[in-house]
């Protein structure tokens, strides 16, 4: 009785523990080295989409659970080296309002604190126009401090769409950060956007695989 | 409402009558079928009528869950008194020993029976399955930080697991005592034949039985992201696990009403004849104090449950800030019920233990009128210590100093009822049973518990060390340490009135070391980290908590392990146990005069009570068969002494 006890107190941990939702895994692409303030470095890059629904990344075409939820794509989940520069480019396809918080308006922790927005070099987006931000955040843990946010401008709310697509034309939005030693990180929108929800921090901006997710620096 | 079986004198073997209708066929098939088919129909109403709502989600989750209570209550045929009252009829006296389980063997534990000890062990079993539940889910959790990046749950599970936790820790402890031992150890206590409300009394237990359900349907609605506090504005934001939350309360809420005032009205008008309240045992006072506080605490933590649902399926703004609500509103609810209730929990458990230790120690209560003013004072204070949980919130800082003072006040009962303890074994003959080890094991988990609580009633203290793990440590040395140890402690004492059996002695004494060594190791080591400051709630951790952490698991695993031997000791012992005499302890208080196995009436004559039931040093401590009563009566003795009562002529319409 007392091994069957132990053991279905197994069973239910590795069931919960492989059941939960755990959003797929996108490795950076580490193509050649960068000439950086800190030497010469490995230079990764990764490429995501801010979208106005669930429908475009690893939710699937009909969304999953949640198909009106805004979404990051194609997955929420991210692992870049250690000691690198880090290029992300982001596609961002959704409209946007007034940012809560205009701190976040500004570029943070990036190479120069600069960002470019389909090609043009920034240092800030206009607050009254934002979309999402992409914010990476340090757990209380001992590792490297990095904290890197970059506010994505918004689309406007009258731009067709693209012919063949249900979006309109994205704002391209590159950035790059030095990554220190390995560790684990979170990142997240800054900009609450869980329509629907109270303060609109609910639904999306608390359910991974939304606007949520992990860096893991290895 | 008339009291169902204890209106007239016991008639033994009176058949129940033949013959049936729907009634007599309800049982918990029929509620599981009935919750279902009402839960269905409400989830396809709402799905097609409120879907489109901004707040459709919510309220899907909300009427398909009342359907489920709602269905679930018919189905055990919880309205079938207040239908037939509608529709003129009341029930006969044969509909009434039906309803008492006359006659219906195991069938009965799984009907809306109204008998008091069937009821007192439908609670036992349904909060050993919430203590598995919850014990489960804390493997888990020790499980996941057993190490800084275990990755053992992913975070969302984790929050969901740690929620669910809490919240059914919390239950199964509120009702650990009040619920097995109050039913059905307490009205044979004080002479009584049932329950004042046999009926409430059913109704308050399957209430709990349809509201597990919708708590465990959190598990699958998104969880519950905000601990089992349910603090707002997360919970307006949460997913529709909150609204498994908020059902499970209210549900919870009217249960415990419906017990407390049952459990309030049989002590003050069902006594026995001479039973005046100096010759009351401890344990009555206990289970009153306890419900006693539960009746006014529970509706405010129902009240922040509709009004969060108000929030969340009308677009209420009663918790939200930039609504003009307010959050301090929720948490001042919440721990209006949250502090008393920590007592709900508490004072049971040690009055059972005060009850039990004058028989293991040969003496009597010492200074029975300190602790039942000690318990009184407890009761008073508990309702004025609430805000000490928000000295970090912000809320009315003015009242840090007040109510730190009100809190550090409340140690003086406490500290009292300690002393009783103290006393009692202080120079007795202890005979060291396991519901004795029990007494012993409380007095060192609440010493540490009590003194980490003066601690953090201290405002520059608590700002240093609130939302730690010490924090989480404190309350379980005193919810665990003291009041699980207590219930523990009344199982093995009244387990052999309860069954008919002994219990298993040595698994009891294994099962009590591995738990105590485990949950010393446990919550020592959560102290350490906590000082060390590492965050409660959290999925990862530093690296400088590893071993901190690491042992912490250790000790989670050897409760985990003791618990489970404790629970073969229960079972096996049950069904396979020696056989258990009227009075094995030598006790002198009510329950120990009726037989095993105890009649569906309890008492062949209604019992007079000339004294009080602790006077353990004033004549020999002898059983029945005139040998020393700190050895077990052999199975088949007559009962042991109750020498404060004297049988009574039946007594006609007594009750």
């Amino acid at each position: 009785m007392i091994v069957g006890g132990v053991a279905a107190v197994a069973i239910t941990g590795f069931v919960l523990s492989t059941a939960g939702a755990t959003p797929g895994l996108l490795k950076a692409t580490v193509n050649g080295t960068a000439d950086t303030a800190q030497g010469q470095l490995p230079h990764a890059f990764l490429n995501l989409a801010t979208y106005p629904d669930s429908e475009a990344g690893e939710h699937g075409a009909d969304g999953g659970a949640h198909p009106d939820w805004v979404s990051y794509g194609p997955t929420s989940n991210f692992e870049v080296p250690a000691h690198s520069l880090v290029t992300i480019t982001i596609d961002q396809y959704d409209g946007g309002e007034t940012i809560t918080n205009p701190f976040f308006a500004k570029v943070r922790g990036t190479v120069d604190g600069t960002m470019t927005v389909d090609g043009k070099t920034m240092t800030e987006a206009d607050p009254d126009a934002i979309g999402h931000t992409f914010t990476i955040h340090a757990l209380p843990t001992n590792q490297d401090p990095l904290f890197v946010s970059v506010p994505l401008p918004a689309v406007s709310d009258d731009a067709p769409e693209v012919e063949g697509t249900d979006y309109p034309a994205p704002h391209v939005v590159t950035f790059s950060f030095i990554t220190g030693g390995k560790g684990e990180y979170v990142w997240n929108c800054e900009f609450p956007c869980g329509d629907g929800y109270y303060a609109k921090f609910g639904g999306p901006m608390s359910t991974q695989g939304y606007m949520s997710g992990n860096i893991n620096v290895v | 409402m008339t009291a169902a079986v204890i209106s007239q004198p016991a008639q033994p073997h009176q058949p129940a009558a033949a013959g049936g209708g729907l009634m007599r066929r309800l049982n918990v098939g029929t509620a599981v079928a009935g919750g279902v088919i009402l839960g269905l129909i409400g989830w396809l109403v709402a799905h097609s009528l409120l879907q489109d709502d901004d707040h459709g989600s919510d309220q899907v989750v909300l009427v398909t869950l009342t359907c489920w209570a709602v269905g679930f209550m018919i189905g055990i045929g919880a309205f079938n008194g207040p239908i037939g009252w509608a529709l003129g009829r009341d029930l006969r006296r044969e509909d009434e020993l039906f309803l008492a389980g006359k006659d219906q063997g195991i069938s009965r534990y799984f009907r809306f029976t109204t008998d008091h000890k069937v009821v007192g062990i439908q609670y036992l079993v349904v909060t050993m399955v919430l203590f598995a539940l919850g014990g489960t889910l804390a493997m888990l959790i020790r499980t996941n930080l057993i190490s800084p990046h275990s990755h053992f749950l992913n975070p969302q599970t984790y929050n969901a697991i740690v929620g669910l936790h809490g919240l059914i820790m919390i239950v199964a402890t509120i009702i650990m005592v009040t619920g097995p031992f109050g039913n059905f150890i307490m009205p044979i206590m004080i002479g009584a034949r049932d329950m004042a409300f046999p009926r409430l009394n059913a109704l308050s237990l399957w209430l709990i039985v349809a509201a597990i359900p919708t708590l465990l349907s959190a598990a699958v609605l998104g969880g519950i992201p905000t601990g089992w506090v349910g603090y707002a504005p997360l919970a307006d934001q949460a997913p529709p696990g909150m609204d498994s939350y908020s059902v499970f309360i209210i549900i919870f809420a009217v249960s415990s009403a419906v017990a407390g005032a049952n459990i309030t009205t049989t002590v003050l008008t069902m006594r026995a004849r001479g039973m005046s309240w100096n010759r009351t045992p401890i344990f009555v006072y206990g289970t009153v104090a306890s419900v006693g506080l539960a009746i006014p605490a529970f509706p405010m933590f129902m009240a922040s449950q509709i009004l969060l649902q108000v929030d969340r399926t009308q677009g209420g703004q009663f918790f939200v800030a930039s609504g003009g609500g307010s959050p301090w509103l929720y948490a001042n609810l919440f721990w209006l019920m949250g502090h008393p209730e920590v007592y709900v929990i508490l004072i049971p458990a040690l009055a059972a233990l005060m009850e039990l230790t004058p028989v293991f120690s040969r003496k009597p209560l010492f200074s029975f009128n300190a602790a039942v003013i000690s318990i009184a004072g407890i009761v008073g204070l508990s309702v004025m210590v609430w805000a000490h949980h928000m000295y970090a919130s912000g809320w009315a800082p003015d009242l840090n100093g007040p109510f730190m003072l009100t809190t550090e006040m409340i140690s003086v009962p406490t500290g009292l009822l300690f002393l009783v303890i103290l006393g009692t074994v202080w120079r007795g003959r202890v005979w060291t049973t396991v519901p004795m080890m029990a007494t012993y094991a409380m007095l060192w988990n609440f010493i540490i518990g009590g003194v980490t609580g003066i601690y953090l009633s201290d405002v520059p203290a608590d700002y240093a060390l609130h939302g730690s793990m010490f924090v989480t440590a404190h309350f379980h040395y005193t919810l665990m340490g003291a009041g699980l140890t207590g219930a523990i402690g009344a199982l093995a004492y009244w387990f052999p009135k309860m069954t008919g059996r002994m219990m298993n002695e040595r698994a009891g004494y294994i099962s009590f070391w591995l738990v105590q060594i485990g949950f010393n190791v446990t919550f020592m080591g959560m102290f350490a980290v906590g000082l060390a400051g590492q965050p409660r709630r959290v999925v990862t951790y530093a690296h400088l908590f590893a071993t901190g952490n690491l042992v912490s698991t250790i000790g989670a695993y050897t409760i985990g392990i003791g618990m489970l031997v404790l629970l073969y000791a229960v079972i096996s012992s049950w069904r396979h146990g020696d056989r258990a005499p009227a009075n094995p302890w030598g006790g002198k208080t009510l329950e120990w005069t009726v037989p095993n196995p105890i009649p569906l009436e309890n008492f062949e004559v209604m019992p007079v009570v000339t004294s009080d039931f602790y006077g353990y040093g004033e004549e020999p401590s002898t059983g029945a068969d005139g040998e020393d009563a700190r050895e077990p009566v052999h199975a088949g003795a007559p009962a042991g002494p109750a020498a404060a009562v004297v049988a009574a002529a039946p007594v006609e319409g007594e009750l």
